[in-house]
């Protein structure tokens, strides 16, 4: 059994790489020029694209390929042309598929899949016949193997879709998906001026600084690329501190998946509180120079 | 030159609302209803198309009876007619696709608008899905459409950077949230949606679905949830865990 893993952002490779492993054979689809660390995660070949934003050449060359039974499985990471050329596939090879699968397990003919429902309400359990996937982060702890997979070029039958040109996203030059703290800021800092007061005990704790939504893309207090949710990046840290983030459900999303979170909150009715594992009621600025000196003890 | 403009409604329960029954089962029966936030952002850019190009915004529910009332609210922003396909199941885009995109080829259009991926059940495949059934290019997660003749130029929002792309007409189109802020309509405005006629019909085709709900339950949160009301009780506990985990 093969299946293929295809995912525009390098990063989210390796976990969806090792899952399918799992099942059997495996090979990768992702624009180029790919870098040595994700020749190890066990392909049998990385095909390389040139462009993801063409969708529709990309769900005609995987459609093809499924159709001549080439492969078993698609997994997609779930990114923005993900889902696009996800939709598009399933159509165009008339076979179910599911989204943001967390979980997946054979069961005989059928596959058994999880997945978050009412916006992380609940936990929708559905078996189906279905062969495109798409695959919320986490859905394995990446590991390497020590051999390199071989890289080869593939061409595209012409797209719709022509790309004009393309701006990289203001960066703040860290990558919150890679981060082993991070502390969390909301609405609730006040202004961006404060942000003074809170890098002291991020960089005491060697956390990198994220936001919510509005923190990030409504006052700009932090650049886009450090927004967690939905919307934004979805982050796996061993701690994510949330301060002065009330917690919906659409930010729950983009840190379900931290080990311990520990939330501050003025609010003692904050959603924050029912998904921490420590929660002080209380005012950040308050709370944090205290931690900071417990830290320093 | 002027657009024809088929705009894609969801209507969604207040999920803040849901609570699990003593089992963990949830159910959405009885919670008020409203427009999906990305739907109203749908809304806002066709309406606002039209407000530049000329033509006509027709929106199309794919919901239930329930979903009926919602639409004046579609109309008070400034679409001109709707329909509302009643039989809507929920857990299966393909299904969804498969009404909307039958629906959406008996009514002229140039432009089909969606959000990228609804608060409820964000599976992000439907505009994908309904491309494909449709036969037309799709646009993913745009901040800005701007037509031109028989082409379109929409600025894609994706994760690290932002694409401009250009392609064909007809095209689907699904936004962003970020594209627009959606109006809040005029009191005289919303009085005239509510003599306007909604026209409603059954779903003509009828669900083949093979993808099976073995149970929707109420994640169990493994979260110790200690909080703490005083401050100084709570700081040495929470030193502990970070000097522990971050070592």
């Amino acid at each position: 059994m093969k299946s293929f893993v295809f995912s525009d952002d390098l990063n989210l490779i390796p976990a969806i790489a090792t899952f399918a492993r799992g099942l059997g054979e495996v090979d990768i689809y992702a624009p180029g020029p790919v870098p040595p660390a994700i020749k190890k995660y066990g392909a049998s070949k990385i095909y390389t694209v040139n462009d993801p934003n063409l969708t529709d050449s990309i769900a005609d060359l995987l459609a093809s390929r499924i159709s001549k039974g080439e492969y078993q499985f698609g997994f997609i990471a779930s990114t923005v042309n993900g889902r696009d050329m996800a939709g598009l596939l399933a159509s165009k090879s008339d076979t179910n598929s599911v989204a943001e699968i967390s979980s997946f397990e054979l069961a005989g003919s059928s596959i058994r899949t999880k997945r978050f429902f009412f916006g992380g309400k609940s936990i929708l359990e559905e078996e189906s016949s279905s062969r495109i996937f798409t695959v919320s982060p986490g859905i394995a702890e990446p590991k390497e193997v020590e051999a390199e997979s071989p890289v080869e070029q593939v061409s595209l039958s012409p797209s719709r879709i022509t790309v004009l040109s393309s701006e990289e996203k203001k960066s703040g030059g860290v990558d919150i998906e890679k981060a082993q703290a991070i502390v969390s800021i909301g609405r609730g800092l006040g202004n961006k001026d404060k942000l003074s007061a809170i890098e002291p005990f991020a960089s005491a704790i060697n956390a990198v600084i994220a936001g919510s939504r509005p923190v990030c893309l409504d006052y700009h207090w932090l650049s886009e690329d450090r927004q967690v949710g939905l919307s934004g990046k979805k982050v796996r840290p061993k701690v994510y501190i949330a301060l002065g983030i009330s917690g919906q459900i659409q930010h729950i999303a983009g840190m379900r998946g931290s080990k311990i979170v520990i939330a501050v909150n003025k609010d003692k009715t904050a959603p924050i509180f029912e998904e921490c594992d420590y929660g002080i009621v209380g005012d950040m600025f308050d709370v944090l120079p205290k931690l900071l000196d417990g830290i320093k003890k | 030159m002027a657009y024809n403009i088929i705009v894609l409604i969801k209507v969604i329960p207040d999920l803040e609302q849901i609570k699990p029954d003593q089992q963990g089962n949830v159910s959405t029966k009885n919670l008020p209803l409203r427009i999906e936030t990305l739907s109203e952002n749908s809304i806002e850019a066709s309406v606002q198309l039209r407000e530049k190009h000329g033509g006509k915004v027709t929106g199309i529910i794919f919901g239930t009876q329930e979903s009926v009332p919602i639409m004046k609210k579609a109309y008070a922003m400034g679409v001109d007619e709707g329909v509302v396909i009643t039989g809507y199941q929920g857990n299966d885009p393909r299904y969804t696709a498969a009404v909307l995109s039958s629906k959406i080829k008996g009514i002229p259009h140039d432009i089909i608008v969606l959000g990228n991926q609804s608060a409820d059940s964000y599976t992000g495949l439907l505009p994908g899905l309904l491309a494909g059934a449709l036969g037309y290019p799709l646009i993913g997660n745009a901040i800005s459409i701007v037509p031109a003749d028989r082409k379109v130029k929409v600025k894609k929002f994706l994760e690290n950077k932002n694409v401009d792309v250009e392609a064909p007409l007809p095209a689907v189109i699904s936004v962003a949230q970020e594209i627009n802020e959606p109006r809040l309509p005029p009191v005289m405005q919303i009085m005239a949606a509510g003599r306007k006629q909604i026209l409603t019909e059954v779903a003509s085709i009828s669900n083949s679905s093979s993808i099976k709900v073995l149970s929707n339950t109420a994640p169990k949160s493994e979260r110790k949830k200690m909080i703490f009301e005083k401050t100084e009780e709570g700081i040495p506990v929470i030193v502990k865990v970070l000097k522990e985990e971050l070592r």
